[in-house]
């Protein structure tokens, strides 16, 4: 397995009260698979891959995962909003993570321009960010965190930001890119679609506390294109999966009804 | 199109010339302030003065502020010190300063240099309070920590805000020069100013007063075009 997750609760205090974000999660990932979250907001599903990103630390369980090769990093995540250095060129951003590490200059900018010229994106090498679209400056994040050459590639949301048609193109960029590098991909998302478009498997979770509620194999074959949304095995499945999230999003929103007005 | 509009009132009657000379008059004297070396003669202390209090102020400034903004125990200890001191009118802190250090340039530029400090150190700090967390989240995800976190994310990150500081505190630092050397100094464009007033040469006056003004320009848009020029990743909305 590339990540065993086992046992994971994240609990912490809010204003005296206890809040359990994760309660006891478990989860394998094997090499190379596109695992995709899913789940209503508060779900607790980008605090899972915080976790697994070390960027927030557990109350109990453990994390584990498999790195093979040394000097490269476990994981490198593709946050929401982008979050570039706004002070960095496109080509210093990249090359960021190579730099932290104490990569030459020569390497880390013969790497970054590779990662650049994978997301399309060689031309804006000295551009600024603030220069860039949305769907760029997140081409940006995707070649940034893939320059570090991660065991495992996480994704928060990275498109839930951009417009319907500039996510679509993006959506196929990953679909290539993951073909091409055969990466370990952790996707965060609340688009059903984006998820059966994407994942090998859909981990279904639910809201307060965050738990696994199901897990989905998606069995819609390789390569996919967006063609496959007009299958009807996708119709069956999306259905499958929605009918299980409704369950899920409507007691979160009563419970959250019963919060505004104890 | 003030000066011209000034120049007129005056030819018309308007404004009484020995109050109000015209700019052409005003002109001609500040031609011969400059040539006779008077005018040279006052504005070298000022300049010396303002450096010698801008580099003091930008020094302890910056570093104060950027430690405030870093660690949030000091930024609660100094900002109530802060909040009581800073508007104290600056030139009261002439006879104070003289009490500690000699009278004479050290107690001009001490003065000079008080309310500079603060401005660049409230600025700096709020500098590295607004960047954003997310972004600092990001950086040491990608290894950035300690050091390495402070020169490539923290201190770049701060900077509009500081340049914005320092550009406050320059201003405010020929200010406070000129209000010095009115009250306490023999030499100095703010002497100058004084004098030329007390024996009612008001043409010299106002040569000197746009001497100042004009310096006060030079300064500040010196420091903006420099702040262009370092910083072509500060994104400005009026450029949308």
């Amino acid at each position: 397995m590339k990540v065993e997750v086992d046992d994971v609760t994240v609990a912490f205090e809010s204003r005296g009260r206890r809040v359990v974000a994760l309660e006891r999660i478990s989860l394998q990932v094997p090499a190379g698979e596109f695992l995709c979250l899913v789940g209503p907001s508060g779900s607790g599903k980008s605090t899972l891959l915080r976790v697994v990103a070390g960027l927030l630390r557990q109350t109990s369980g453990t994390v584990r995962i498999d790195a093979e090769r040394p000097g490269t990093p476990a994981t490198a995540m593709v946050f929401q909003e982008h979050a570039l250095l706004p002070w960095r060129t496109v080509l210093a951003n990249v090359a960021f993570g190579l730099e932290n590490r104490g990569v030459g200059r020569a390497e880390r900018e013969a790497r970054a321009r590779e990662m650049l010229a994978l997301v399309g994106l060689s031309r804006f090498a000295r551009h600024y960010p603030h220069q860039l679209s949305g769907g760029m400056k997140q081409r940006v994040g995707i070649a940034r965190a893939l320059a570090n050459d991660p065991e495992v590639l996480l994704m928060d949301e990275p498109f839930a930001a951009l417009d319907a048609q500039t996510r679509t193109i993006m959506q196929e960029e990953v679909l290539r890119i993951w073909a091409t590098l055969g990466k370990t991909v952790i996707y965060v998302t609340h688009s059903l679609e984006e998820a059966l478009l994407l994942g090998d498997r859909v981990v279904l979770m639910t809201a307060r506390p965050g738990r696994v509620s199901q897990v989905f194999p998606v069995d819609l074959g390789r390569p996919r294109g967006l063609e496959v949304r007009a299958s009807q095995a996708y119709g069956v499945l999306l259905e499958k999966i929605w009918a299980q999230l409704r369950d899920e999003v409507v007691r979160a929103m009563g419970e959250d009804r019963e919060g505004a007005h104890p | 199109m003030l000066v011209l509009g000034w120049e007129a009132a005056v030819a018309a009657g308007l404004l009484r010339e020995a109050f109000f000379p015209r700019p052409s008059t005003v002109l001609v004297h500040a031609r011969r302030l400059i040539a006779d070396g008077t005018l040279l003669g006052h504005a070298g202390p000022t300049l010396v003065r303002i450096a010698w209090a801008f580099s003091l102020a930008a020094g302890l400034g910056v570093t104060v502020g950027l430690a405030m903004g870093l660690w949030r125990r000091l930024r609660e200890g100094l900002d109530p010190v802060f909040a009581v001191v800073y508007p104290i009118p600056s030139i009261l802190f002439l006879p104070l300063v003289s009490f500690v250090v000699p009278r004479g340039e050290a107690a001009l530029v001490l003065t000079t240099a008080v309310t500079s400090f603060f401005l660049i150190a409230f600025t700096t700090t709020e500098g590295v309070r607004q960047i954003d967390p997310l972004v600092v989240e990001a950086a040491r995800h990608y290894g950035a920590r300690g050091r390495r976190l402070f020169t490539a994310v923290l201190l770049p990150g701060a900077l509009p805000y500081i340049f914005t500081g320092l550009r406050l505190g320059l201003g405010y630092a020929l200010i406070v020069v000129v209000a010095v050397e009115i009250v306490n100094a023999s030499r100095g464009l703010g002497a100058l100013l004084w004098l030329s007033w007390q024996v009612l040469k008001v043409e010299d006056m106002y040569a000197t007063f746009f001497v100042i003004a004009a310096l006060g320009a030079v300064l500040s848009y010196g420091l903006a075009a420099l702040r262009t020029h370092l910083l072509p990743w500060a994104q400005d909305v009026a450029d949308r």
